[in-house]
């Protein structure tokens, strides 16, 4: 499969490099950049066509390309956009259907191309990928003290959590020691949103048709299950609130949790002189009624409108997705397709690959609703009843109805 | 001797209580720099320790292989002295007829100044990028210069315009029978009086172009962009390098210090009108 | 040249300036307001009349942010104004050996807000941060989960202006010790010679010669602590539950987060229509008395 797709890149080149010697400007994240460096280094090698990165922080990707593209005019070609500002781009950019061959479509799991799809055109082509997996500490997991304890006190067999139960019941279990089982993650929600999926919800705050369902039951489920380690069994430092993403890793890498939901990424990202360093095990997400569901977390390369370049930026994004795997060398170690990941499959210092392949291609895995107002929907109404609950007060089905209504509200519903 | 003991008594108080105020007002900054000396696996220890327990420079080292930095240190100090420079000579003639020539029309060119100072960074973001789009100036170090300029203008306006006011206006008037010109009298008598108020205003054009980061990321891709966007980047969604933020942030400082030191000496060396006019 | 010619020119460049690269912005943000807008398709407009100024003026948090937006100002304010001048006080009484003093009280200007922010959310966030060690050895605390800075709802507001105070205190301390220095020594050795004590001269000839000074500091940090935002934005977001969302992280949102570039005007609009009536109120008060 990876060579027809080579074979079709080869001769688009030829097609075109006999024009002339082109060059495209791409804006990138940082990450992007890293992760995209060496098929760009090919590309050029391959085709004759420069690839000049624009590197900025985070935000300035959305702020510099919505700029650009408001003025009308853009110096960018290429941009490698995270997949929360799809819709917001999606009235803005070109039509890549023509890129997505069948053969590219089964080589990227199901959830990222649905991601790419604006309704009447596929706005965008997955760069790399990256979803929340587990992960626990080895060395706790195979102390035979513990698992002795645990099967005492739990009745199975102390192996990687794969449910709520487990997870739950695991947390509690490793809440010794000055050491918390787990952490809730309290200051963004993309965590509970992937419960809210595991717990058969048609997706997150809108189904397919638009419709808010923030109140249906799999969100409330999902919400109380998410809340019980904090509230319930008290498996998890209190300052939920407080914990973002950095936070949660942080308390992980200082060995003050025992197990976490986190990116994929992260595996390679140990610190050296951890001491948790050679301890860290990764299993796939967890998995409620509907089974293991995450939250991809992908980009996408588009081409602006307003890009002056748009055969070589075609040209380039083609050839990045059928040389998928020359990223994975980079920090982030990271790809979108199949195949990608399955070339590093097996090797040492990849462990995470299978658990992330097995996650993103979960049936039930579902990117963010496309949107305008996802952002809105996000701040306005879900972060409030969100971070409510996760004060064990008030009642959960309750804050979501206001939410949904709020939600409603937004939306003209 | 019973006199000057309660004297000494007075100044030991004040110094005892300058210096507990300073050094505590210094605490987070130390602890900023103490936390780009620990090892990566220590930035953020539980429980954290103020000081590291063995100082690494390898934040540092990650610091200074960052492609772009030295350059984005070289870009911010031209455009932030730029913008001092441009920012004074604009601000400082205006502030001194709405100082000494009170009447309706710098009344309003004051408060016309002081709402420029209101409109939130954020909504001014987009039209001046279209405006330096326009002109053909994204990218450059003039372009960032004129909005950093355009936030720094009046603050410095309304510092000066502050200073000015303790002038008094027979100064000029004593000056202009002496054979000044208005022009002359600015120039001559009345600026050179100001080391102190010229020195503050100075001092923080050039701190709000130093450390200004909206415009700067809006307005500068490759060509001029300037270090808090660099430092910016090391807060990746993957991640936050803290540990060579930390390095950058100081390393980042150590200019500014050295400006106020030097600054130090202007702001104490204000003459005294009194003096003058005596 | 007349006095009149003089005037106008001294101010002309400033004028063109300001008009250039900010009066014409906040034309085009009040233009902005009277439609439906988006910010990456400024050319599909439709008119709304003063919808968006209804909508923004009907909506219960918009009002709580500007409450709270008031709180936090007034609270940052008071504090880096006592400190600030209060630091001025002290380093004129130790003058010609308050050099290093003074630079080391201004070491927080030298760092970029974002690095200030991160710093001040490790400081006071649970497990890392070490204020509440510190609060914890001191006594004052029981342990150091004592205080929640960052995420109990009732203190959030105020514990994201540490870090605001921490970074303008330099600001209003500089700024007043250069009014001090500016004061004629002989006026405060003739109120000596009077017989006039340190609290008499400090308030009948010290106070008053400052007024400019003070004003303009008032002013300024006044409008910049309402302005506040990516200081809060790095530290929490807005929350927990919105309760540390003040008003221009409001106008960000829409504006940025949201795409909507008509509400983010109007809101924007809004905002320093209430500024300039501050601001008016303050100048009227303060600054003009004596001079006027």
């Amino acid at each position: 499969m990876k060579k027809t797709l080579s074979c079709t890149v080869a001769a688009l080149a030829l097609m075109t490099s006999a024009a002339h010697a082109e060059a495209i400007t791409v804006l990138v994240e940082g990450g992007g950049h890293s992760l995209q460096q060496a098929a760009a280094d090919a590309f050029t090698k391959e085709t004759g066509i420069e690839v000049n990165f624009v590197e900025v922080p985070y935000q300035g990707v959305y702020d510099k390309l919505s700029a650009e593209i408001a003025s009308g005019t853009s110096n960018y070609d290429v941009a490698t956009i995270d997949v929360v500002w799809n819709a917001a781009f999606a009235a803005h950019v070109e039509d890549l259907t023509d890129l997505f061959t069948d053969a590219v479509k089964a080589d990227i799991p199901p959830a990222l191309v649905m991601d790419a799809n604006a309704g009447n055109k596929m706005m965008g082509m997955p760069a790399w990928a990256n979803a929340e997996i587990v992960f626990y500490r080895k060395d706790l997991w195979e102390d035979p003290a513990n698992q002795t304890a645990f099967k005492e006190q739990f009745g199975y067999d102390l192996a990687p959590p794969a449910t709520w139960q487990q997870w739950r019941d695991m947390a509690s279990f490793f809440t010794k020691d000055g050491m918390y089982g787990t952490v809730v993650i309290g200051g963004t929600s993309e965590e509970w949103m992937a419960e809210v999926l595991q717990a058969g919800s048609p997706g997150v705050i809108l189904d397919d048709a638009g419709n808010v369902i923030l109140d249906n039951q799999a969100h409330i489920d999902a919400l109380e299950n998410y809340r019980a380690p904090l509230c319930l069994d008290k498996s998890v430092p209190d300052n939920a609130l407080e914990i973002s993403w950095g936070e949660a890793q942080n308390l992980f890498y200082q060995g003050q949790t025992a197990m976490m939901k986190f990116w994929a990424h992260a595996y390679k990202m140990t610190p050296e002189d951890s001491e948790i360093t050679g301890k860290v095990g990764v299993a796939p997400m967890i998995a409620g009624s509907a089974g293991i569901a995450a939250i991809p977390g992908p980009w996408y390369n588009v081409i602006p409108s307003t890009s002056q370049h748009k055969d070589a930026a075609r040209q380039f994004i083609s050839y990045l997705v059928a040389h998928n795997a020359l990223g994975i060398e980079a920090p982030l170690g990271l790809a979108a397709t199949n195949s990608a990941y399955e070339s590093y499959m097996g090797k040492p210092g990849y462990e995470h690959f299978g658990p992330l392949m097995e996650t993103l291609s979960a049936p039930a895995t579902k990117g963010r609703p496309l949107s305008e107002d996802y952002q809105e929907l996000v701040d306005e109404a879900v972060m409030p009843a969100f971070q409510g609950a996760l004060e064990c007060e008030d009642n959960v089905a309750e804050l979501l109805q206001d939410a949904a209504a709020t939600a409603r509200d937004i939306l003209g519903q | 001797m019973a006199d000057r003991a309660p004297h000494d008594f007075g100044k030991t108080v004040i110094n005892a209580a300058a210096l507990l105020l300073v050094l505590s007002y210094a605490l987070p900054y130390v602890y900023l720099v103490s936390t780009s000396l620990k090892p990566a696996a220590d930035v953020q220890q539980i429980p954290p320790s103020f000081f590291p327990d063995g100082v690494s420079l390898e934040n540092f080292a990650t610091v200074i292989g960052t492609a772009g930095l030295p350059n984005a240190f070289l870009n911010s100090a031209i455009v932030a002295i730029l913008t001092t420079l441009l920012s004074l000579l604009i601000a400082v003639p205006a502030a001194y007829v709405s100082a000494l020539y009170r009447r309706r029309i710098t009344v309003l060119f004051l408060l016309f100044a002081l709402v420029t100072r209101m409109v939130p960074a954020v909504s001014l973001g987009v039209p001046l990028f279209q405006i330096m789009k326009t002109l053909g100036l994204l990218d450059t170090t003039i372009g960032l210069v004129l909005a950093h300029t355009s936030t720094a203008v009046p603050l410095a306006l309304l510092l000066m315009s502050a200073f000015f006011e303790g002038v008094p206006k027979e100064l000029e008037e004593a000056a202009r029978m002496d054979g000044c010109t208005r022009f002359g009298a600015f120039l001559h008598i009345i600026l050179p009086l100001m080391p102190s108020g010229l020195a503050i205003s100075a001092l923080f054009s050039f701190i709000a172009s130093w450390n200004e980061f909206l415009f700067a990321l809006l307005l500068t891709s490759q060509n001029s962009k300037t270090a808090p966007i660099v430092i910016a980047e090391f807060n990746s969604v993957y991640g936050l390098a803290w540990g060579p933020m930390t390095a950058a942030a100081v390393l980042y400082s150590l200019p500014v210090i050295l400006v106020t030191l030097l600054l130090q000496k202007q702001i104490v060396g204000g003459l005294t009108f009194g003096a003058v006019k005596g | 040249m007349s006095e009149r010619r003089f005037v106008l020119l001294m101010l002309a460049p400033a004028v063109l300036f300001l008009g250039f690269l900010v009066a014409y912005p906040v034309a085009l943000l009040v233009y902005n307001s009277f439609f439906e807008v988006e910010l990456i398709n400024p050319s599909g407009r439709i008119w709304v009349g003063l919808a968006n100024y209804v909508d923004a003026l009907t909506s219960k948090r918009i009002l709580e942010t500007a409450q709270r937006t008031l709180r936090y100002s007034v609270f940052a304010l008071c504090f880096e104004f006592i400190f600030g001048f209060g630091a001025a006080l002290l380093f004129s009484a130790i003058a010609d050996r308050s050099h290093w003093h003074r630079t080391i009280f201004a070491l927080p200007l030298m760092i970029s807000p974002i690095v200030a922010g991160l710093l001040w959310r490790f400081l006071l966030v649970g497990d890392i941060g070490i204020l509440n060690y510190g609060l914890t050895a001191l006594g004052i605390i029981p342990d150091p989960r004592g205080i929640n800075w960052l995420s109990d709802t009732d203190i959030v507001i105020y514990s994201v202006a540490f870090a605001d105070i921490w970074l303008t205190t330099s600001f209003v301390a500089l700024v007043s010790y250069a009014g001090l220095t500016n004061i004629p020594r002989d006026l405060l050795e003739a109120a000596r010679i009077d017989g006039a004590n340190a609290i008499k001269r400090f308030w009948h000839v010290t106070l008053p010669l400052m007024r400019p000074v003070i004003a303009v500091v008032v002013i300024v940090r006044g409008i910049d602590a309402l302005k506040t935002f990516d200081l809060i934005w790095i530290q929490t977001q807005g929350g927990p539950r919105q309760a540390s969302e003040v008003f221009s992280m409001n106008i960000y949102q829409r504006m940025v987060r949201y795409g909507d570039l008509g509400e983010a005007s109007a809101s924007a609009t809004l905002f320093l229509v209430f500024m300039i009536v501050l601001a008016g109120l303050a100048y009227w008060k303060i600054w003009r008395t004596d001079n006027g």
